[in-house]
């Protein structure tokens, strides 16, 4: 079952290292992912994410000129369908608090720590194409729900009203 | 950073605030596979086999990368620390390279000295190159640990603490020199 989704998606990936470029696209084509496209900065990303469309991206975060928290931004700005939705993991160095919440405060959909390994990729990998979390959209943040766990709070509940893409 | 304390505690218990929409994403799986589709997906172990093999058949080819990687950053300490800046930008992006990539290809430790040495350039800013000291150290380390892959982790954690001593020390007489 694994295999066929795999074989069905089209995945952009976007880092400044060739090495990191090429063990991810590597990876993807063991997972059975037919079609990868790879870019070296943001803006390359922006143009083929356009051309292609891709079902999920992975992304770095440090790269010149344009950066990956800038490239998701752009991303999450894209309104009136499901393209501005699209599923962003974001693979980084820098594993600092503050970059952390960055990325979540953009609308990462996931965030991966270097050195990846192979179990922690393909599990973020399911996590996004099986396991969607609902997205939320206010005038100052366009993402996944940033709530993962179900916890008491104080204040109005407003999850139950939910629409359907 | 956004603020979310100023907007949770608006309106009444059972109303939804027009300005906030939650929307159900179909899972792609769901939209891909249509009625193929079972729920839940799980992790494969052999096509995990077969990811970890793509990575050990890259690690001989990335062990020498790193030696050649190792041999330019030799040569541009000293411009680097001359105040060349652009010795500094490439400097800093091949041991950022190092910290995120050598740990998947069976280096940790290079990784992990890589790692302190990017935090003390990221820390320290343009101070961080006023001394070569800390720069040469860590890239003896680095050279150890790839002449040495299978060297006492103990031996190779004590490094790390003392590399970690002696940005504690650079750092702090740079200080006290104002």
């Amino acid at each position: 079952m694994t295999q066929s989704i795999f074989k069905k998606l089209t995945v952009l990936v976007v880092d400044d290292s060739a090495y990191m470029r090429h063990l991810l696209m590597t990876l993807l084509k063991a997972l059975g992912v037919a079609n990868v496209h790879v870019a070296a900065e943001g803006a390359e990303a922006w143009e083929l994410f356009r051309r292609h469309e891709p079902d999920i991206v992975i992304t770095d975060a440090a790269m010149l000129p344009v950066d990956g928290f800038v490239f998701a931004e752009r991303l999450r700005n894209i309104t009136g369908g499901a393209l501005g939705m699209v599923p962003i993991i974001m693979i980084s160095g820098h594993t600092d608090l503050a970059s952390i919440e960055r990325a979540r405060d953009i609308g990462i959909t996931e965030f991966l720590s270097k050195p990846i390994s192979a179990r922690s990729l393909y599990q973020r990998l399911i996590q996004v194409i099986d396991r969607p979390r609902q997205f939320v959209e206010t005038p100052t943040y366009r993402g996944p729900d940033r709530r993962r766990r179900n916890q008491p709070f104080d204040g109005i509940d407003r999850r139950g009203v939910v629409a359907l893409l | 950073m956004t603020d979310r304390s100023k907007k949770s505690h608006t309106g009444s218990k059972n109303e939804t605030p027009p300005e906030v929409r939650f929307v159900r994403v179909p899972s792609i799986a769901e939209r891909k596979l249509g009625t193929d589709y079972v729920a839940p997906m799980r992790l494969d172990p052999r096509v995990l086999d077969q990811m970890q093999t793509t990575i050990k058949g890259l690690e001989a080819r990335y062990g020498d990368a790193l030696r050649e990687q190792l041999g330019t950053l030799l040569t541009l300490v000293e411009p680097a620390c001359g105040g060349d800046t652009e010795a500094r930008g490439r400097l800093y992006a091949i041991v950022h390279d190092m910290r995120g990539l050598a740990g998947t290809f069976g280096h940790p430790m290079v990784g992990r000295f890589a790692n302190s040495l990017c935090g003390y350039i990221e820390n320290a800013g343009a101070r961080a190159w006023q001394d070569d000291t800390v720069f040469h150290f860590h890239l003896d380390a680095i050279r150890e640990a790839l002449e040495s892959p299978g060297a006492d982790p103990a031996i190779t954690l004590e490094t790390l603490n003392a590399l970690q001593k002696l940005i504690a020390a650079s750092t702090s007489a740079r200080r006290h020199q104002g």
